[in-house]
Parts: C-alpha cells; structure tokens; sequence
C-alpha cells in the first residue's frame, strides 16, 4: 500500500471555521451597536473578565464569537495585550466615584445615604412573554426624586476607621509605574496584594461564584456581610506630559466591601475587618463574591480560603482554554500509557499486586486470630511478598 | 532635515511575530537564564496570543520570539505535520511572521512540537521547542507551585522516588507513561513535556537546543546542547522505553521506530509511524526516490548512544 500524505487539515480546519461563523450571518457596525445598547451587563461582565474598558470591542467580541463567553474575553485579551501603554492614571478614591447605585447591610442607613440606583433586586422574576406575540415591552418611565442624591459619596469604611472598628489601613507609597502588574510579570505565592486583587478583578465571574458561595456557606472562616457594594463611574485622570492633569473619560466600575469578625492574633480580641473586590464594569455578583474571597484567603483550611487555588482556577483564559485543549488529539500520550498498562497486564499472572499479598496477609491472620485484623500487614510481610517476578 | 517619519520604522497595527517588543525581550531573558540553570523552571508573564491556552502557547511564544523571516520552521503534534493543530499554529506563525514552512527535520531551524521529538537526530543550530501542559514533574506529589518550588530549591526529591518505588512495589514496573521525569544536569527534576519514553532519552546530550514552555502556567525551561538527562530510575531496575521496536509501519514497512497504533475492524491493529515526515521520506525511499533519511536516534528498536 502507498503512502499518501493526508494534507487535508488546513482545509477542514478552514471550513469548520466556516461553518461556525455562517451562522453568526454579517457582522456590522449597526449590529455591534445594537449588542453594545441592548447587552449592557454582559458587555460589563467581558469588560472585566478581559480587563479592558472598551463597549464597542466588548460587543465585537461578542458579535464575532456569537455570544460564547470564553471566547469572547480570549478575543479581547489577545487584542488588549498587543497595545502600547500610553499612561498610568491617577488612583481613585472611592468618595471621588461618581455613585450610581451604594448600599450597605451593615446599617440601616448610612452617612450619604442608600441609594438603590439600577437593580432587579426586587423585581419579580416573570418571563414577559407577552412581549413577544404583541407589541413589545416598553419600559415604564422613571420617577426623579425631589431631590436628587449627591453624586459623590464618602466611603463607610471611613467612618468605621473614625470610630475604631476597623485599623486604619496605610498603603505602600508605591510610585504609578510600580505597581506590580499581572499581565506583565507571573503571579508567584504569597501574590503581593495588587496582584491578588487585578486577579479577582479579571477572575471569571462564575468561578469566584462558586467559590465564593462555597465560602459562604461554611466551607470558609468567614461569614461576611456587605459593608459597602458600590456601581459607579470612575474619572480616568492622566497627566498630560506639558504637566496638566486632565480626564481622559469615566469607565464603569463595581466594588465591594465585604465584613467580617476576626480575632486578632497578638491582643486577642475580636474586631472587624473587610475583604476587598472592584472590577471594570457593572458585575454585582463578583465583587460580593470575589471580596468574600478577598476575605477568607489566607486563613487556611478549605480551598476558598487557598490563595493559590482560588486565584489560578478562577482565570477564564487558562482555566477555558485547558479545558477545551482536552479536544486535542492525545494518541501518542495515550499509547504510551496503554504500554505500560499492558507491561503490567503481561507480569500480573507472574505476580502477586500488593492488594493480593495484603488479602492473604488478613485471612492469615483471621484464622489465627483476631489480632491485627484490620491493620496494614506488617513490614516484614511486604518486603519479603513484593519482590518483582522478572 | 531628518524627520521623525525617515527615523521610526512604519506603524503597523500588530508587531512582527505578533509580540511586541517588550514581551519578546522579556522571554529572551527568561531563555536565557533557563538555558543557565538547565531544568529549572523560570516563571515569566505569558502573554495573551490569538490561540486558546492550554493549545501551544507557551511554545508558540517561544517560537515567535525566536522568529525571524528567514528561518525555516515545522509544527508537529502527536508527530503529524498534518495533525489540525499543528496546521493551525502553522498557519498563525505564517501569518504574523512570514516564515518559511518545512516539515523536514533536517531542515527546520524551529521546531515547535507537542508529544513528539522527531526521529532524525537534530544538530548543532536547531532548536526544538516543546510544548508543556503541566511544567512541574512534581505535581501529582504536590499540587502548589509554591510549595514545589521550594523542594526543587532544596533538589528535595524524595517523595518523587517514593511514587516510582511505590508503583514498582504495586504494579511490578514503573507505570508512568509519557511525562517520565528526568534529571537534568544532575541538579533540577523536570517533566520532559508529554513525550513519551522512547523520546526522553533522545534529550541526553542533545547536540541541539530544547526550550520547554508552558504558556498556561507560565514557566519555560530549557535542556541546553550536550547537557545530561537522565530519567529518574532505579540502579537495578533498567529504563523502560515503550515496546514499539518490533512494530511494522502499514505504510512504509520501516520498523523500529515509534508507532501510532490503529484498531481495525477484525479486532486486530495495524502500526503506522508517528513520525509522519519521517514515514513518508521511507516510503519515498523505497520507492526508489532519492530522499536524504539523516541518522535516526533509533537503530533496529535499539537507542543508539
């Protein structure tokens, strides 16, 4: 029989491409808009999953792998890593963030007040399924209060550090350029704290979730409470090189702090302390869950509280992409492990396995008496029975 | 006057080879200190590519760095030049970098491989890049990076001759398959990436350079040329490569060498070579065209040192 080559590959790889995509049907400008418009918290949840603040790429992304999630943050953290860093912006101050929505559990009101802004929090879960054999739904116009809630809000966690609940927190005078930055150097245990929280920022939402709520509900130290959740939009200041400070625009942030007892170790006395999340875009769920991560990390135990296990399995492009890398053809892995498999089926019918010689070491043992019945046979017996039959 | 325009190169939308210049310095360094310390795994930031990882990124990093537009490169997987991911990566190399293709090892100034070493011994001048899922040879003993890091810094490898010992003592032989830990320069345990046995020893004082990298995991680490590497094994129970030697390639009728084992539908299988450039040259060779066959690895089943 002659060999012939198959080339065949690039053709079918070509064409199941093609397939995928006739699906999608055009992608244009006015779709794009229509994905940026009417998708707004999905376009927040793939802006922060990708760290990268941008709705019309956000819903390109989208557009182009047809609304596959993983895809869709891999597209645009292929593209964000190809682009030059024209400047570090100026840190923000959570009472500089211009408050959409703020709440908090821990009080029934707090300084600045609650402001519910946009939720479904208590809306009620009804299919609108009207909507789709009439006229559509349109949405009921919104009510302006009397007096509009100040944009600006202080942070509540000032107030508690005011009244000795919680330490007063003294960052690292680091300069902007300094900061250590994920997608520029590898995560190494114990992750200095701007790389654990850029990891929770750009984590899969789904993944701190389960986590999260594993932590939640119990399988972790802490059972937190929302101190401070915040959906606001954060001024991006940047220095001109003539000197001048100016905005450069407002992304849309989400944040939360999360609060908990803890004991401290030296004075052994209980106090609080929070857990800390923000991500770019509005994504509720995974700042709450992500700052009740933030929280048990370190305290051992359980995997919420493992640092290395929460940051690593919780990153959409690796953690996707080695899942579906299993797709791959492994056929040379799989005869080597096939070989050594049959290596051992051809010496087994000279051999006895471990399990074997322990059998008969517990039946000896039964019928001589009841001693050391369920206990491993003794060290003596698997040295002198194991001995390789080749 | 000389302006700015006749200075700066022309502006493009993405780097050649994709990475910017900032990414490639980053890795060159990385190899660098990996080929210093051989087997040592240095961490490094692994940057995003156009390519799901956990598919080749790592490596195709490595390759990208390496690139130029004259250099002549073939992508292997599982052996195949053919196999769709190799055609993939291929393709993506090709269009940022606008190199030459090959699927002659001979030839080939990189070559980037998953699960395979050719069968052609390299020489002088080639680099062979591997691609790594799970960089750490100690991980099924010890699954944090961290704490593994610091039993390779104290060359702390008990536990991993324990699991060997312990698979000896229960199965009779070791039962690792592909990913045969291995000792290099008789200092750093690494995990050779998942080629399998018959391929670990072809690393033993190499004549060409081994760059291994794992993009998800973000660590490279190198077998510099004629560098010792010697999987781990006992005194006085020998190296097991896979029995493939007396296995007849369907094809080419060659034997001796690594085979994809295919079932067929009486029950019985039939071989082919893994090394799928190589079966073709020995097909065309016997079929009396004039091909150049280098000197393999493998004579008669049997490695040659």
């Amino acid at each position: 029989m002659a060999y012939v080559a198959t080339r065949g590959g690039e053709h079918a790889i070509e064409q199941a491409e093609r397939l995928y995509r006739e699906e999608l049907g055009v992608i244009d400008a006015e779709k794009n808009r229509t994905i940026e418009t009417t998708l707004p918290w999905l376009i927040d949840r793939v802006m922060g999953e990708a760290s990268l603040h941008a709705r019309d790429l956000a819903a390109l992304a989208l557009a182009q792998s047809g609304g596959d999630l993983n895809e869709a943050v891999l597209l645009l953290r292929a593209w964000r890593t190809t682009q030059p860093r024209i400047a570090v912006a100026e840190p923000v101050a959570q009472s500089d963030l211009f408050v959409h929505r703020r709440i908090s559990a821990a009080f029934k009101d707090i300084p600045g007040g609650q402001i519910l802004g946009p939720t479904l929090d208590y809306s009620h879960r009804l299919l609108a399924v009207d909507a789709l054999a009439g006229e559509g739904i349109r949405p009921e116009p919104v009510t302006p209060a009397a007096k509009p809630a100040p944009a600006q809000q202080p942070s509540l966690a000032s107030w508690q550090k005011a009244q000795g609940l919680l330490d007063e927190t003294r960052p690292e005078a680091v300069a902007p350029d300094d900061i250590p930055d994920l997608t520029r150097a590898p995560m190494l245990f114990p992750a200095p704290r701007a790389h654990r929280l850029q990891a929770l920022a750009r984590a899969e939402t789904g993944g701190l979730l389960a986590l999260g709520y594993s932590a939640q509900r119990g399988y972790g130290a802490a059972h937190p409470t929302v101190n401070e959740l915040r959906l606001a939009e954060a001024d991006i200041r940047v220095k001109h090189p003539s000197g001048v400070t100016f905005s450069a625009g407002r992304v849309r942030v989400s944040q939360a702090e999360m609060i908990s007892k803890t004991t401290n170790k030296t004075t052994r006395q209980d106090q609080l302390e929070l857990g800390f999340c923000a991500t770019l875009g509005w994504n509720e769920v995974k700042v709450i869950a992500g700052s009740t991560l933030d929280l048990n990390m370190g305290k051992g135990g359980k995997p919420a509280a493992d640092e290395e296990f929460v940051l690593y399995h919780t990153e959409p492009v690796e953690a996707s992409g080695f899942c579906i890398h299993l797709k791959l053809p492994h056929y040379v892995t799989f005869q080597s492990s096939l070989d050594a498999l049959r290596g051992v089926k051809r010496q087994s019918g000279a051999r006895r396995t471990a399990d074997e010689v322990m059998a008969e070491a517990m039946a000896r043992s039964k019928s001589s008496g009841p001693k050391a019945v369920d206990g491993p046979a003794s060290a003596e017996e698997q040295s002198t029975s194991t001995e390789p039959a080749e | 006057m000389t302006s700015l325009a006749q200075l700066a190169k022309p502006w493009r939308p993405v780097s050649y080879g994709f990475l910017d210049a900032s990414a490639k310095r980053e890795l060159r360094r990385r190899m660098l200190k990996a080929i210093a310390i051989p087997g040592h795994q240095v961490p490094y930031a692994s940057r995003e590519v156009p390519i799901a990882r956990g598919w080749g990124t790592g490596g195709l990093q490595a390759t990208l760095t390496l690139l130029k537009p004259s250099a002549k490169i073939k992508v292997i997987d599982q052996g195949s030049d053919d196999s769709v991911n190799a055609v993939n990566l291929r393709r993506f190399i090709a269009r940022v970098g606008a190199a030459h293709e090959t699927s002659d090892a001979l030839e080939a100034d990189l070559i980037q491989s998953r699960h395979r070493i050719p069968e052609e011994r390299l020489s002088t001048g080639q680099v062979l890049i591997l691609q790594v899922p799970d960089p750490e040879p100690l991980r099924g003993i010890e699954p944090d990076i961290s704490k593994a890091r610091v039993m390779h810094g104290d060359a702390d490898y008990g536990r991993m001759w324990l699991k060997l010992y312990e698979q000896i003592v229960r199965a009779g032989r070791v039962t690792q398959g592909a990913s045969y830990p291995a000792l290099v320069n008789a200092r750093h345990v690494m995990s050779p990436s998942p080629i399998p046995r018959w391929d670990v020893e072809k690393l033993h004082m190499a004549r060409h350079l081994t760059i291994l990298s794992a993009g998800r995991e973000k660590r490279l680490y190198a077998v510099p040329p004629f560098t010792r590497v010697e999987p781990l094994v006992f005194d006085d129970v020998p190296y097991q490569v896979e029995d493939q030697a007396g296995l007849v390639c369907r094809h080419s009728g060659a034997t001796g060498y690594f085979m994809n084992e295919i079932p067929r539908d009486d029950g019985g299988a039939d071989h082919e070579l893994s090394d799928s450039h190589f079966g073709l040259k020995q097909s065309r060779s016997r079929a009396g065209e004039p091909v150049r066959i280098g000197e393999t690895w493998y004579r008669n089943g049997e490695f040659m040192r």
